[in-house]
């Protein structure tokens, strides 16, 4: 037991001399933060044989790590419809981001590992309290695939003097036109920094003015999708997919109100449906408007809670432009009306209900929902 | 480039506590050049009284408050009758939510006293996006401002 005496000393020592010389620097146990955001959803669609479904829909934890004043670790791990299970469809445990971040001053913040595409509003800032409606805009899963996530590095910053201008700009792992379908555009073309191939990069971009109250954002993707397939072409930017998209958030006493626009071009969409057998368009394009008004400003002033009733109308079509050869399927031109309830009595709680009309230019398949759900985020 | 630009390590950033020159430079920005400084501790707390030419402006606390994770370093100036002279955010650690920094947002403070209501959504308006950084911040000048007024109405802070 003789050396325990010296050793303790020593450790004691060694841990003293660091902990003066960073006087400045935060305890350790704030280095480490943990946060997380879930939802659980009830959904009833209408029509016969269609009983209620409830749905842990997801339970997602944040882990970040500050290894000094500049270089930082931030994941988001994510659990969708409660458990996956061997022979069992459904569920999902996935990685959303995980990446570094070495901040080399507030203009400029290198980032690089799994990201989240800077393109419109949801797919980077998807908490249940930050959007009205139960389920995530229709718009941000069959035209922006939300939540799209790829490999990569970048940079980060606000542009500095007050201007209130951001911009995050990525070299992403790119898509695979394999995947691309007439009725859910480029979503199954994602890769999700699973075993990816990395024969298509992409670019990625995003320019952002916050004032208070208000905030305007453009976004571009660009990238090839062919991944060297003979029959598509070899080059890095083959069958390139464009997209552009702008959106505007905008809040003024107890009126809210949110809108985004996107356009996704596919070049030589007719080669890959000749490759694939599939009916893909060549212009996915849409958006959505809502407004809402917090209803508890009128009845109880003095309530810091708040009660937004919204109403919000989505139209898109993923076969906006259709190559030869393909004949336009009118069900896909989309017209999505949600009006609801979302009740939050702090900012980051949240429990919803709206009811949906699920229409389309063709009349077929049409159906309501309604649907309750509740949410945090910390 | 990129490995260049990991190895330059410029000045570090402070954590938890703000560099004297930004606090420095916050008070001579709100206040005015020619102010004398003197640090004065409250219930263990430190608080800066801002004097010029003998008669005495007012006050400022250096403080934090938690961000989404990382924790936002801000300052709180008010004059003698504790009404608030400015908020400045000193540093500001995370890579997004930054514009709490701006003047548009942070001149919502000024001339707000202890008796307001300091609410997100109400008095001060929300940056969208930015919604956990603009209620942190809001709450933390909220804090401040009791406190401060809790001092000047005890008569431990003069």
């Amino acid at each position: 037991m003789r050396p325990a005496v010296p050793l303790a000393l020593l450790l004691a020592l060694a841990l003293a001399v660091p902990l003066a010389a960073q006087q400045s620097d935060e305890p350790d146990e704030e280095r480490t933060t943990i946060g997380g955001y879930g939802e659980v959803h009830f959904q009833n669609a209408s029509g016969p044989d269609t009983p209620g479904v409830v749905n842990v829909a997801r339970f997602v934890v944040f882990l970040s790590h500050q290894f000094n004043e500049r270089l930082a670790f931030r994941s988001e791990l994510e659990v969708e419809d409660t458990k996956v299970e061997g022979g069992s469809p459904g569920g999902e445990v996935a990685l959303e981001q995980i990446y570094l971040d070495y901040m080399l001053s507030p203009a400029f913040t290198l980032r690089a590992g799994l990201v989240l595409p800077p393109v419109g509003i949801l797919n980077e800032t998807h908490e249940p309290p930050t959007f009205n409606g139960v389920e995530r805009p229709a718009f941000d899963h069959d035209v922006i695939p939300s939540t799209w996530r790829d490999i990569g590095v970048g940079a980060v910053g606000t542009i500095p003097g007050s201007s209130g201008l951001s911009y995050r700009v990525y070299l992403l792992n790119g898509l695979l036109a394999s995947g691309f379908t007439a009725d859910e555009g480029i979503r199954s073309g994602r890769q999700e920094g699973r075993e990816a191939s990395f024969a298509n990069p992409s670019v990625t971009g995003r320019l952002e003015w916050a004032r208070p109250g208000l905030r305007i954002g453009g976004s571009f993707w660009y990238g090839g999708s062919a991944n060297q397939d003979p029959a598509l072409g070899t080059g890095t930017f083959d069958n390139a997919v464009a997209l552009v998209s702008a959106d505007a958030r905008y809040e003024t006493g107890p009126f809210s109100f949110r809108g985004v626009v996107a356009n996704i071009s596919i070049a030589d969409a007719d080669a890959i449906n000749a490759a694939f057998g599939g009916q893909v368009g060549s212009r996915i394009a849409g958006g959505y408007l809502e407004g809402a008004y917090n209803v508890l400003s009128a009845v109880a002033p003095a309530s810091s809670q708040r009660l937004d009733a919204f109403l919000r109308h989505e139209r898109y079509n993923t076969q906006a432009g259709v190559p030869d050869g393909v004949t336009r399927d009118d069900a896909l031109a989309r017209r999505i009306t949600t009006i609801g309830l979302t009740y939050k009595p702090v900012y980051n709680v949240v429990f919803k209900g709206d009811y949906q009309l699920r229409r389309n230019k063709a009349g077929i398949g049409e159906d309501q929902l309604f649907n309750l759900g509740v949410g945090y985020q910390f | 480039m990129l490995v260049l630009a990991l190895f330059t390590r410029a000045a570090p950033l402070a954590a938890q506590a703000a560099p004297a020159n930004k606090v420095a430079a916050s008070v001579a920005r709100i206040w005015g050049g020619g102010v004398t400084l003197d640090s004065v501790r409250v219930d263990s707390v430190e608080v800066l009284r801002v004097s010029k030419g003998g008669s005495l402006l007012g006050f400022a606390q250096v403080r934090n408050v938690k961000g989404k994770e990382r924790p936002i370093t801000y300052l709180v100036a008010i004059d003698t009758t504790g009404a608030t002279r400015d908020i400045d955010i000193l540093v500001y650690r995370e890579p997004q939510g930054g514009e709490v920094a701006n003047e548009a947002w942070r001149k919502q403070f000024r001339g707000k006293t202890a008796g307001d209501r300091l609410q997100v959504g109400k008095d001060i308006r929300n940056i969208s996006g930015a919604t956990i950084s603009s209620n942190s911040v809001t709450r933390g000048v909220r804090q401040a401002l009791a406190q401060l007024a809790a001092w000047r109405a005890a008569g431990t802070l003069r």
